[in-house]
């Protein structure tokens, strides 16, 4: 894999044909997946499947449609490895904000910091998006092409950021067995 | 009691996410205490929850419920940010 597999530009996304049309299989595990979701959250009643049936396919559809142009999924293990990594870092986050806000005089330097992403698949990106706002200080503001644009509560000291992120950027590359050039060998 | 100190921790971090929502100087840097504290707190009040409510199916509903606010205020988050950055300039630099 690695940086081979660059993310197709938005609107051109015939260059990724590669995978072929989905296969009974996952139609049938998506399907099977959202419908327990729904059993789930809903409950038995029979006449929720009014909204149910048609949320089930919705997803179903939009699930397969964006997954011909995601990167695969995590490998099982590695993503089990990274859920108390994740709890943990999501607490530090919490109690980093409230921290700062409690004080009579906050301890913020709120700024915005540029981040290059090495990270190339798609499915990656979203995660690293998602989870760097959960995590101590950070805020994923916007990302054009492979520049990230992050917020931080004190962003004064950018090296640290720089190697908060390309951390955090390098244990999602290993979810997904994507192998990251070392910022050292740049 | 474990479940009336995760309530008492809950309370925390939701007072927290609203006293940084009402002090915070600008949109992105109270976009930081609305994710992070009030995820945790939102864990908290689900594990519990976990604790006093019985059954499995109730338990995977809970933390189902807690994956999908975490997925959507990530996301919403980011979405607000990048429409604050791009749009009326207001929040820029």
């Amino acid at each position: 894999m690695g940086l081979s597999f660059i993310a197709v530009p938005l609107g051109d996304f015939r260059l990724d044909v590669t995978r072929s049309k989905p296969t009974v299989g996952a139609v049938l595990l998506r399907l099977g997946l959202f419908a327990a979701t729904w059993l789930v959250t809903a409950g038995t009643d029979p006449t929720s499947w009014l909204i149910g049936a048609p949320a089930v396919i919705a997803a179903t559809w939009s699930s397969l449609h964006l997954s011909r142009r995601a990167g695969g999924s995590p490998r099982p293990l590695a993503a089990l490895a990274f859920v108390p990594f994740f709890l943990w870092q999501s607490l530090r986050g919490a109690f980093d904000v409230a921290w700062r806000v409690m004080w009579p005089r906050m301890h913020i330097a709120p700024g915005l910091h540029s981040y290059r992403l090495r990270l190339a698949n798609a499915s990656a990106r979203v995660l690293l998006l998602d989870t760097l706002s959960l995590l101590p200080g950070t805020l994923s503001a916007d990302l054009r092409g492979d520049i990230l644009t992050v917020h931080a509560l004190d962003a004064s000291d950018g090296a640290l950021l720089d190697a908060d992120i390309a951390q955090l950027e390098q244990r999602i590359g290993a979810l997904f067995g994507e192998r990251l050039v070392s910022v050292l060998d740049q | 009691m474990a479940g009336d100190r995760l309530h008492l921790g809950r309370s925390f971090f939701f007072i927290a996410g609203t006293v940084g929502l009402m002090r915070l100087p600008d949109r992105l840097s109270r976009l930081h205490a609305l994710t992070k504290a009030d995820n945790v707190g939102l864990g908290l009040l689900v594990l519990g929850l976990l604790l006093e409510g019985p059954g499995l199916l109730n338990g995977i509903k809970l933390v189902l419920i807690w994956l999908f606010v975490l997925a959507a205020s990530a996301t919403g988050a980011h979405l607000i940010a990048k429409r604050a950055l791009r749009g009326d300039g207001e929040d820029d630099r």
